[in-house]
């Protein structure tokens, strides 16, 4: 703090402050916290909400008690009597009808025990489909990212990182709709595949399509981590591993990969959480043909069943599954968060 | 001491190497001995690291063809020739520990991992660094992680070891001490050392042979002494140490000498490049051979000019002298005869003190 004012003088460190203040509350701290609170409690009828509506019983018995009072009054002064104590039983019960509908906030933990058999198992294949995903992306963007970063001339290497960009300047929503039609039982694969006496194959209802799609759509953000980091591989240790006997496998497993780890991590960290968090893609692909993503049954918690509390619950599940992710593919390649965060 | 190789004799055959066109080794013929110190000289660009990627086998030659110890290497993997090399950088592994980085030629021909530690501990006993064989690469000083580099070659027990001016890095006083370390090493191992640098201090203190290269080209072989006092051009005159170099006509040959006369003077001169009367000539002196000449004092050649400066350099001084149509430099060893006072005096120097050359491009150019 004495550091940042030396630097920029007071009110400007204060204005600096101030706005990472906003930043941390607004943009890391807020929603978590919101969604976290909502996690943990539920609306409940109220505690003796039983007795209520035996006692609300009784009082109506004695309106209908006071009615017939009413009509048998003597006098005057008499049905004056009943109509105020007809009044005030007609409170009573208004009031008391008020308790016994208000729901009670209730702090439990049993949001996080809602989740049933068929939920969890769509869970466990979300994260493991988002596992997968990302075991493929890797699989293809290793080979890709070390053939540009190390074996390509730096202008054609941007070059092609360019052309790999370009796709994804093109909205999210329409290279999946196109993917859906391509892989569609009647689309141009399918076409493709009966010249040859295959298919047609229901790519779309069994779920590979969402694999593919997924893929496609998170590749990116595999390529360039692993790119920029393999990028900075000194030529000279590859070549120095060729020249004291290593061969192509070898310089890889010795060499190039323990290099790129903070690459894979970040990569790794980066498309499982887009694959395990996606929506559209899943929905798009699918349309309900095939088991729904996780992320589907959050969303369907708070608008279909809108049980919002369940829903945050889902929702942070996910959250904590994730975070786990991270800390797991940091200590399977000794990553630090320091590695990550260059 | 315990690295058991023998060294191999190197040979270029007309190997050449173009990339596009861009001629960067033109056909070059070499033959580096058997167990000798071999350093290839020449400024940056000159080709020097071209050839030593072609021995390597990280290049193959456009034309012509490598041997290593008789034999052909054309389509042979760097892996499998029976070279080391030590890049300019290192390279080391920066991840694995100095004793894995020494073993890693081990690791890869399938030692198990006790023996090539062991092995690995040796070799580092050897460039007495075993004390730090479990630190990585990056917890060592400079000179250090120079002989991690120098012990993971040896490792892999090569008959040749290929240098890329892996000293270039250190300090003045380190770069002295790695000079000795490596010599006595070769002397040692009995390896062919091939030794790639632009320092040309390094390649004469260090060669049994030294290659001059300039523009791809092999422009001089031989002794350090032979580079020194015997240049067979105008560039690797000026190229390695310091000369003067005076611009004349030949005016008379007679045998390997030759009169030539310049702006300074006429002198008489070393003519070993077989020039003939008329031509034009440079004519190269060594500043430890121009002598301040006392009154009456005579020598084959003399000349006058004024002290315009006096450097002091510790052993010996430089003094700057303006003949009115250059400038000269000589060096003067402090304490060999009385200070040379400001003003007027006399430049002498012998005839075999003198080597003139062709007109040719010079390094200062």
């Amino acid at each position: 703090m004495t550091k940042l004012r030396r630097a920029f003088g007071a009110p400007l460190s204060a204005l600096i402050v101030f706005l990472a203040g906003i930043w941390i509350l607004g943009l890391i701290a807020a929603p978590q916290i919101i969604m976290i609170e909502q996690s943990f409690w539920t609306m409940q009828r109220p505690e003796g909400a039983a007795e209520l509506s035996v006692k609300i019983d009784a009082l109506y018995n004695r309106l209908d008690v006071l009615a017939l009072d009413h009509a048998a009054a003597p006098d005057e002064a008499a049905r004056a009597a009943v109509d105020a104590e007809r009044d005030a039983v007609q409170t009573e019960i208004t009031a008391l009808e008020v308790e016994e509908s208000t729901p009670v906030k209730t702090w439990t933990l049993s949001n996080y025990g809602q989740m049933g058999k068929a939920h969890l198992a769509i869970f466990a294949k979300t994260i493991l489909a988002s596992l997968a995903v990302t075991a493929i992306a890797f699989v293809v963007c290793y080979p890709i990212a070390f053939a540009i970063a190390k074996l390509e001339p730096p202008r054609r290497a941007a070059m092609i990182m360019l052309a790999l960009v370009i796709p994804y300047a093109i909205n999210e929503l329409l290279r999946v709709f196109a993917w859906q039609m391509i892989l569609n039982y009647g689309g141009p694969l399918n076409a493709a595949l009966g010249l040859v006496g295959i298919g047609p194959v229901p790519f779309l209802e069994s779920g590979t399509g969402v694999f593919v799609a997924m893929v496609y759509a998170y590749i990116l953000f595999m390529v360039f981590p692993l790119y920029n980091v393999l990028e900075t591989l000194d030529t000279n240790q590859i070549e120095a591993a060729r020249d004291l006997g290593a061969g192509t496998i070898q310089i890889h497993r010795r060499v190039v990969l323990p290099h790129a780890r903070p690459g894979i991590a970040v990569g790794c960290i980066m498309t499982f959480m887009l694959s395990a968090g996606s929506y559209a893609v899943p929905y798009i692909m699918t349309r309900g043909t095939a088991d729904p993503w996780f992320t589907q049954l959050v969303y369907n918690r708070f608008f279909q069943a809108t049980n919002w509390n369940v829903g945050a619950a889902y929702a942070l599940s996910l959250l904590v599954v994730c975070t786990g992710f991270i800390f797991l593919m940091m200590g399977l390649l000794k990553v630090r968060l320091r590695d990550i965060a260059k | 001491m315990t690295v058991s190789a023998r060294g191999m004799e190197i040979t270029l055959s007309a190997a050449a190497v173009r990339f596009a066109e861009f001629q960067a080794v033109h056909p070059t013929d070499l033959t580096i001995r058997a167990g000798e110190f071999f350093s290839i000289l020449g400024p940056s660009g000159c080709g020097k690291t071209t050839i030593l990627r072609l021995v390597s086998g990280f290049l193959e030659p456009s034309e012509g063809g490598v041997q290593i110890g008789g034999m052909p290497m054309a389509g042979i993997s760097p892996s499998d020739r029976p070279t080391a090399l030590i890049f300019q950088n290192l390279a080391l592994f920066p991840l694995m520990p100095v004793w894995e980085n020494v073993a890693f030629g081990l690791e890869m021909r399938g030692w198990s991992k006790a023996k090539r530690r062991a092995r690995a501990l040796e070799l580092l006993k050897m460039v007495a660094l075993d004390e730090q064989a479990d630190k990585l690469p990056s917890e060592l000083s400079g000179g250090q992680r120079q002989r991690v580099a120098i012990a993971r070659a040896l490792a892999v027990e090569p008959a040749v070891l290929l240098l890329d001016e892996p000293l270039s890095a250190l300090d003045l006083k380190l770069r002295q001490h790695m000079r000795a370390e490596l010599k006595q090493l070769q002397r040692e191992t009995g390896i062919t050392f091939v030794y790639i640098t632009h320092d040309q201090g390094e390649a004469l203190t260090m060669s049994d042979r030294v290659a001059v290269m300039n523009a791809g080209r092999l422009v001089q072989l031989g002794t350090a002494d032979d580079l020194y006092h015997r240049p067979a051009n105008a560039f690797v005159a000026t190229f390695v140490g310091e000369t003067n170099r005076l611009t004349g006509r030949i005016e008379a040959v007679d045998g390997q000498s030759a009169r030539i006369a310049t702006p300074e003077g006429v002198f008489v001169a070393v003519n070993t490049a077989g020039l003939s009367v008329g031509e034009q000539a440079f004519l190269f002196l060594r500043p430890e051979r121009l002598h301040v000449l006392e009154a009456g004092e005579t020598q084959a050649n003399s000349l006058t000019g004024h002290l315009v400066r006096r450097d002091m350099e510790g052993a010996f001084s430089t003094l700057v002298i303006d003949t009115g149509q250059s400038q000269l430099t000589v060096h003067r060893v402090n304490g060999g005869g009385p200070v040379v006072p400001d003003g007027p005096l006399r430049l002498g120097f012998s005839q075999e003190a003198g080597v003139i050359l062709p007109l040719s491009e010079t390094a200062n150019d």
